[in-house]
């Protein structure tokens, strides 16, 4: 605790520590006594903490929202205050305080339409524009407004939803993984509970990683990333399970055309702890077994969660996540992938002022093969540990202040082939094994420079060594890809030798600052300007040259051939709510450039690729774009209007290789370029038994690379192509449509069933997720054929909790 | 490997997805350029003698008529010896030569001279390993109800072979071409083994008895490995989970005119030929 600067604050393990403290030692002094009041807030009817609450002294501007963990500290002048704790959807809590002294005070609010039984619909807090904080380029999607959006199969899908919204693209039906803002899909990171999800997929796309019934808060970050997160250059996808109800044992589930859910939810330890086991099978495979087929595909999910408050200042959290995916395709092919996390974290108070979070996490990605014709398995992986602290200072109410340290050790697994027989063809092969430790401390202040003005500044430091413990090779020339003149083309380059290097030896070493910073200028009540810049660097790539992302493959550390991606982002903002925070309006720029973003020379074989380094060449990207979003937030019927303007190109010069480069170094649309991108959500709920959802989705079509000409060799038709990404498969639209019946039921009654009824894309456009050209085999006249994923898909889904 | 791993590839495509169909699709047209089809087999147990190169132009994408290019200067020299192999020109855009001489290892240049422009290029030719059986069995292969060949060889102890393999059937109107290198077999005997996937869409039937399958086999450079390679790859397009295509270059230079380049590849390679008729 500190007042009036003056007292010592108790801070042990970090060097950084000590700097926070020095500065803090500098910020401007009270001019009167203060005091603090700091507690939790949490949901009465399960007790899960509530994030982005707010908590205010009405009649002033004083106030804060509480964190991923539902606490709040809030320091005022010594005097009389009425409390005012506010959350969208929940009913307000006001409470007079006599500030003459520290207080706690925990809150537990209860949801509006549990005391009423009202009709009227009202969005979460945390997706009306917020104005006064400096937070922007941030979407926030409540779990509920997800559950309720029509989607393909009734597999209800966080990352599908988050498209809907300005910014965010996926890479066409089917395909996994999302875009942000132009970006790649290995630029986002994605966290589950604070641990690295490396696949979002199930099904190479169709669905994602995340059972919504485990999930409580989903947080996307496309620009403006705090200082706290790092390593990813787009965007970071924050996604938290839930607690698990510490009041009473619960079950939520359902039972759908794809895959069911059930989650099981119940205090422990006289309710000073929970826990959530949540699971999800699909059983497509069933049914093709049952009918007789040989070719299956299945995915399953476990989500766990358990914490215990070990007293009112500590409080632990052990989270896990398993997941895989299996295929088969006859009885020769056999392939499965999957995540598995696991996080123990302990939240500290040290004080009302400073909270603390230490956290221990573990990831694994791993993809394994099998083809029992040609007697081998091929498996890779990527696996992770690290060790993160990150404190909050709630200083003043004035200037609040982030600051912790994180480590990551990463192994990175490219492949192994084992041969499964003794007469197999195939010889074994490891290809080299390689690891780095990414390193990072930071600290950010939020500071309140005047009534209408906010900032929000911060610094990163990252560091990256790849560690040695292997050989590295050397090029002739130190050209590890070679331009041939004479033919125009990229070439290997000549191997003249490795060098190896020791378990203990850095083969190469990074380091960078990277500054973040935000304003937020209050117009007036109900509108504000924002602006905001960030520099991000990544230190590990996702190696893949298809069109879509496939889970074989594999990521590769920065190193002697690999630099880091680095990112300079500027956004621009308008914010505004009308008619008392009924609709809200959110308007923002962009520009970003990347350095160092490969891109891979024609004819690029990645796949059992142990130098890497002959297959690409280092360029760079630059993305823009104007965002609009409108949502309608109260009535019966609510939604929103997302419209996405933007370009995102990249170049990729011959560099050290000689030569201009790919595309003869010009720039090229990067896949994930889209022009126009609109989307319509919207729902309307008639009664307490019925309501029905809408999505209209518009985009223009992405970046391909179509014939030019073609030529006849070998009796065949062979097409010559036109420059990379230069052509655009046909626009996307699609509508969605679904209904929700929630049946009469007793009020007493304890089970709550609801139906979901949905048609995907309703109007049965065939969206091109490829058009791949060729000769008919029965005339020899070459043509294009369109490959579409989902004609007009309906569903049914029945879900329950109790 | 690699193979298996693309292949697989390319059928979760086709697994995971529903609706395929013909559409109408502008395309971007480049300039019309040389095409060369120059491939110099020698197959084993003959002398090689008899040689045929063939030229022709490009099309636009949908055109599938080509123009056969006649009234060009065509030469091979063995760049060892100098030896200079000059091909007639037979006025059908083919030019032949009963002269060639082929010799394993050797490099050899090719000279084009047409329409003022003079295209070069360059190959080895490299050795190829005996076939000692050919058999079929349908255990192995993607499924294990149709007929699949079985072609086995001993691949040579050092590193670095590459093979082309093409498969015919007479009924059918399009080679099935197949590439391999020895990058995980080096050294080993390899069972390569060839199967035709029953198509519902396309009336390709699998592998009956009866059916007479041609088969060649041949030692190819790297380089050409390096382009057949993709261009094998981009045969019958490409889907979501196969790389981007490319403007594959040949290895024909135009010394004249670099951007003028032509397509198509000179090849010298060592062949096995044979013939299996299916039980």
């Amino acid at each position: 605790m500190i007042k009036k600067g003056k007292r010592k604050v108790r801070l042990r393990w970090l060097s950084v520590t000590s700097i926070i403290i020095l500065l803090l030692s500098y910020t401007p002094v009270l001019a009167q006594e203060s005091y603090t009041i700091s507690g939790k807030i949490s949901d009465i009817e399960n007790g899960e903490t509530l994030f982005g609450a707010s908590v205010f002294l009405e009649g002033t501007t004083i106030g804060v929202v509480t964190n991923e963990y539902g606490f709040y500290s809030i320091t005022a002048p010594k005097g009389e205050y009425r409390l005012l704790i506010t959350y969208m959807g929940y009913a307000d809590i006001k409470q007079d305080v006599n500030l003459d002294r520290n207080q706690n005070f925990n809150f537990e609010l209860s949801e509006i339409s549990t005391q009423l039984d009202e009709v009227e619909v009202t969005a979460e807090e945390s997706e009306i524009a917020v104005l006064r904080k400096p937070e922007m380029s941030v979407l926030k999607m409540n779990i509920e407004t997800v559950k309720q959006m029509p989607v393909v199969l009734g597999e209800v899908d966080i990352l599908k939803s988050l498209q809907m919204l300005p910014g965010v693209t996926n890479n066409g039906e089917g395909t996994g993984g999302f875009h942000v803002r132009g970006g790649a899909g290995d630029q986002n990171l994605v966290l589950l509970d604070e641990a690295i999800i490396y696949n979002t997929s199930h099904m190479f796309g169709f669905f994602s990683v995340f059972n919504a019934d485990a999930i409580k808060d989903v947080k996307l970050y496309k620009g403006g990333i705090p200082a706290r997160y790092g390593g990813r250059v787009s965007s970071v996808l924050d996604v938290r399970q839930k607690d698990g109800n510490s009041k009473r044992f619960a079950a939520t589930g359902g039972i759908g055309i794809i895959s069911s859910r059930l989650a099981l939810e119940a205090p422990l330890f006289k309710e000073k702890g929970s826990f959530l086991i949540a699971g999800r099978r699909s059983y497509a495979d069933l049914l093709l077994k049952a009918a007789g087929q040989d070719n299956s595909v299945s995915f399953y999910d476990l989500n766990l969660k358990t914490n215990y408050k070990i007293n009112t200042n500590n409080r632990l959290f052990l989270s896990g996540y398993f997941g895989r995916d299996a295929f088969e395709l006859g009885e020769n092919f056999s392939s499965s992938y999957g995540n598995s996390t696991a996080n123990l974290r302990w939240n500290h108070i040290f004080n009302e002022k400073l909270f603390s979070n230490l956290s221990l996490i573990y990831s694994k990605y791993d993809y394994e093969l099998g083809i029992t014709s040609a007697e081998f398995n091929w498996v890779s992986s990527i696996t992770n540990y690290n060790i993160k602290y990150d404190l909050k200072y709630y200083f003043s109410d004035k200037f609040k202040l982030d600051f912790g340290a994180s480590g990551i050790h990463y192994e990175f697994d490219p492949g192994e082939i084992i041969p499964t027989t003794e007469t197999s063809s195939v010889n074994p092969l490891l290809l080299d094994k390689k690891k780095a430790l990414e390193t990072g401390v930071y600290v950010n202040a939020e500071h309140k420079l005047t009534e209408k003005l906010t900032a929000q500044y911060g610094l990163r430091y990252s560091a990256f060594s790849r560690l040695g413990g292997q050989p590295m090779t050397e090029y002739e020339n130190d050209q590890p890809v070679v331009y041939n003149e004479d033919l125009g083309i990229y070439e290997r380059g000549t191997a003249i030798g490795e060098t190896v290097y020791e378990k203990g030896d850095a083969i190469k070493t990074f380091g960078n600052l990277e500054p973040r910073a935000s304003l937020a200028y209050t117009l007036n009540d109900n509108s504000s300007l924002k602006a905001g810049f960030s520099r991000v660097a990544q230190y590990i790539h996702l190696l893949t040259n298809t069109s879509s992302a496939t889970p074989l493959d594999v990521w590769a550390p920065s190193g002697q051939y690999i630099n880091p991606q680095l990112s300079n982002q500027y956004a621009l903002g308008y914010f505004r709510n009308f008619k008392n925070k009924a609709y809200s309006m959110e308007a923002e720029i962009y520009f970003k450039n990347t350095d160092n973003r490969i891109d891979y020379i024609d004819g690029s074989d990645l796949i059992g690729q142990n130098t890497i380094e002959t297959e690409i060449l280092k360029g760079e990207s630059r993305a823009y774009g104007l965002e609009l979003l409108f949502r309608k937030n109260e009535g019966k019927f609510t939604g929103w209007i997302s419209y996405t303007l933007s370009k995102s190109e990249q170049r990729t010069p011959g560099g050290n290789a000689g030569g201009l480069g790919i595309n003869d170094g010009n720039w090229y649309n990067t896949p994930y370029d889209r022009t126009h991108d609109v989307s319509i959500s919207g729902s309307y709920k008639l009664n307490e038994k019925w309501s029905f959802g809408t999505n209209l989705v518009f985009q223009t079509g992405r970046p391909v690379t179509y014939p030019n000409g073609q030529y006849e060799y070998e009796g065949v038709s062979i097409a010559s192509y036109s420059d990379r990404n230069s052509d655009r498969l046909p626009a996307y639209h699609r509508l969605d449509l679904s209904v929700n019946y929630k049946p009469n039921r007793k009020p007493n009654a304890k089970l709550k069933g609801e139906w979901v009824l949905g048609i995907y894309n309703a109007y049965n456009r065939k969206n091109a997720a490829s058009v791949s050209f060729g000769q008919n085999v029965e005339t020899g006249a070459n043509e294009a054929t369109r490959t579409a994923i989902f004609g007009i898909v309906p569903s049914i889904t029945y879900n329950f909790k109790f | 490997m690699k193979n298996y791993i693309k292949l697989l590839l390319a059928l979760f495509t086709v697994a995971l997805t529903g609706c395929e169909d013909v559409i109408d699709v502008d395309v971007q047209t480049d300039t019309l350029r040389l095409v060369v089809e120059a491939s110099l087999d020698w197959e084993k147990g003959t002398t090689g003698n008899e040689q045929l190169i063939t030229l022709r132009t490009s099309t636009p994408f949908f055109d599938t008529e080509s123009t056969n290019v006649t009234g060009a200067e065509v030469s091979v020299t063995n760049n060892a010896t100098g030896e200079v192999f000059l091909f007639t020109d037979q006025n059908n855009g083919t030019y032949t030569t009963s002269t060639f001489e082929p010799q394993l290892e050797a490099t050899y240049t090719l000279e084009i001279l047409y329409d003022g422009e003079r295209y070069i290029a360059e190959d080895t030719m490299n050795p190829v390993p005996d076939i000692t059986d050919i058999y079929q069995d349908t255990e192995d292969g993607f499924d294990d109800e149709t007929i699949e060949l079985h072609i086995v060889f001993t691949d040579f102890e050092e590193e670095g072979d590459n093979y082309l393999f093409k498969f015919e059937r007479p009924q059918d109107l399009l080679p099935t071409l197949e590439t391999g290198d020895d990058e995980f077999i080096n050294g080993n005997e390899v069972d390569w083994w060839y199967e035709i996937d029953d198509d519902e869409d396309e009336e390709i039937q699998p592998l009956l008895p009866g059916d007479v399958v041609n088969i060649s086999m041949h030692g190819i450079s790297r380089s050409y490995f390096n382009y057949i390679d993709i261009v094998i790859d981009q045969m019958g397009g490409v889907g979501i989970f196969e790389a981007t295509p490319v403007d594959v270059k040949g290895n024909c230079i135009n010394t004249t005119n670099p951007d003028n380049y032509a397509h198509g590849y000179f090849r010298v390679t060592q062949t096995n030929k044979a013939t299996y008729t299916v039980q």
